[in-house]
């Protein structure tokens, strides 16, 4: 039993596409294989687990086709690029009647021509030598006019250099002297008003400081005046306090006395004799 | 194709109708694109899980239709051929998708579009609200796990499970060999399982949930 189907025979065999001498081969395969039997039966599954998909319901939209046969077909590219050439081949022609070019071609000349040809005027022809000449000349009285050229610019170069050099030297000058002239009078006026600035400054100043000493003096002459005075009723408060302290201490001293004096009289009667 | 409703027989029973649309006769024509149009515009659907781009690719598949159905020689092998028209288109907007990274203005915020009804869908007839709900988001589940494989595998595993193309038929759309086409639909469903394992559903969860 050395046969085994195929993915291919085995497919076929799942969707009943297999005639009958294959047919019974891949049975008899099957019967005799577990794996084999097992692997069908997967698939299997699958085709029915994806057989529940439906279908979409849909209506046909209406189609429009147009069926008849056309003699031209303009969307064919060939047809399109002939009719194209072919066109432009006419609009070429047309153009040409109405501007009536002529083509005309005649050893080896070419020519072209717009409305009637008109034959071509005869010009003298010129040797090596005339040339030559003609540009000499040329060059001769070039040279001539450029080198002239030249000179007269140069010339009013020259004179535009010196005229203005002129008159910047002049402008310096003058503005010079007029600096010079200027500054004595100004700066003698300058020092002059600052002096008289100043001055005033410092007069004010004076003024104002030696009216505050003033006043501050007058006030230090009060209040020294002021404090001499307490100074004084205090002393003699002071004075007072000691005088009414002697006079008491006096009074008690009397009285001491008095009482002492009394006692001794009184006891002056006793034979006793206390000292 | 399993034949679940009178369009699906009717899908494959359209030979006569085939030929009068391979005529020329307008009708015919219009009939066919009545029929396929669920199918292609599905099939897009699934592939960019967006319903402009599917009704792009759905407009565009059916111009090209009915304009070169005179010139298919195999009716036999119209639906081959129409979804071949319809890959291709697919493709062409996948690559015009991924070649412009901006997004136009009306996808960005367009209130109206949005707050609108969409004229061209509608629900399909479920009794039960709520269960109609939980389907819905089961589908977008398995919407998403789809568009995450590789977009080739993505094709064939569409073209196979929804479209019930033959194995013969994927490979004369995508013009590859038959066996590539099996393998591309072995390795697809090989992805789409570790990505359900992943999310931890399978058939008993669902039908729990439902």
């Amino acid at each position: 039993m050395s046969y085994k189907p195929d993915e291919g025979a085995l497919i076929a065999y799942l969707y009943g596409e297999l005639d009958g001498a294959a047919r019974e081969k891949v049975e008899r395969y099957l019967a005799g294989s577990e794996d084999a039997r097992r692997e069908l039966e997967a698939l299997k599954a699958v085709r029915d687990v994806m057989g529940l998909v439906r279908d979409k319901e849909v209506i046909a939209p209406p189609l429009v086709i147009d069926n008849r046969t056309r003699f031209l077909n303009f969307s064919s590219p060939v047809l399109r690029t002939a009719l194209a050439i072919a066109a432009s081949l006419v609009l070429l022609m047309v153009v040409g009647k109405l501007t009536g070019v002529q083509v005309t071609a005649s050893g080896n000349e070419l020519k072209l021509t717009f409305g009637t040809p008109r034959p071509a005027q005869e010009t003298p022809s010129l040797d090596v030598m005339d040339v030559q000449s003609i540009v000499d000349a040329r060059l001769a009285s070039n040279n001539a006019a450029l080198q002239e050229e030249w000179k007269k610019s140069q010339e009013a170069f020259n004179a535009n250099v010196r005229e203005s050099l002129e008159k910047n030297s002049s402008q310096i000058d003058r503005l010079v002297t007029k600096a010079a002239a200027a500054s004595e009078e100004q700066i003698s006026a300058y020092v002059s008003t600052l002096q008289a600035e100043n001055l005033r400054m410092i007069k004010d100043y004076y003024k104002m400081t030696s009216e505050d000493q003033k006043e501050q003096l007058e006030q230090l002459l009060v209040d020294f005046a002021k404090y001499l005075q307490q100074q004084r009723e205090d002393d003699l408060l002071i004075l007072q306090a000691r005088l009414n302290d002697l006079q008491q201490n006096t009074d008690m001293y009397r009285q001491e006395t008095e009482q002492i004096l009394a006692s001794i009289i009184s006891n002056a009667s006793v034979p006793v004799i206390r000292n | 194709m399993h034949a679940e409703t009178l369009q699906d027989i009717a899908m494959m029973h359209s030979d006569a109708l085939l030929e009068r649309a391979a005529q020329g006769d307008q009708k015919a024509q219009g009939k066919l694109v009545q029929l396929w149009y669920k199918r292609i515009y599905n099939f897009g659907f699934k592939f960019f899980l967006d319903h402009d781009l599917a009704m792009e690719v759905a407009q565009k598949t059916f111009i090209s239709m009915c304009r070169n159905l005179p010139s298919l020689q195999d009716l036999g092998k119209f639906k081959a051929w129409l979804y071949k028209i319809a890959m291709n288109y697919c493709r062409e907007e996948a690559r015009r998708k991924q070649n412009s990274r901006s997004t136009p203005f009306d996808r960005v915020w367009n209130l109206e579009s949005e707050q609108s009804p969409r004229w061209e869908t509608s629900a399909s007839r479920i009794d039960d609200p709520d269960r109609q709900y939980q389907r819905n988001e089961i589908a977008d589940i398995l919407h998403t796990a789809l568009m995450a494989i590789n977009e080739d595998q993505r094709a064939v595993v569409i073209m196979k499970e929804y479209e019930g193309l033959k194995f013969r038929e994927i490979a004369e759309v995508l013009n590859i060999s038959e066996n590539t086409v099996k393998s591309r639909m072995y390795y697809g469903l090989e992805s789409l399982k570790r990505i359900l394992e992943k999310k931890n559903i399978n058939k008993d969860t669902i039908n729990y949930e439902l």
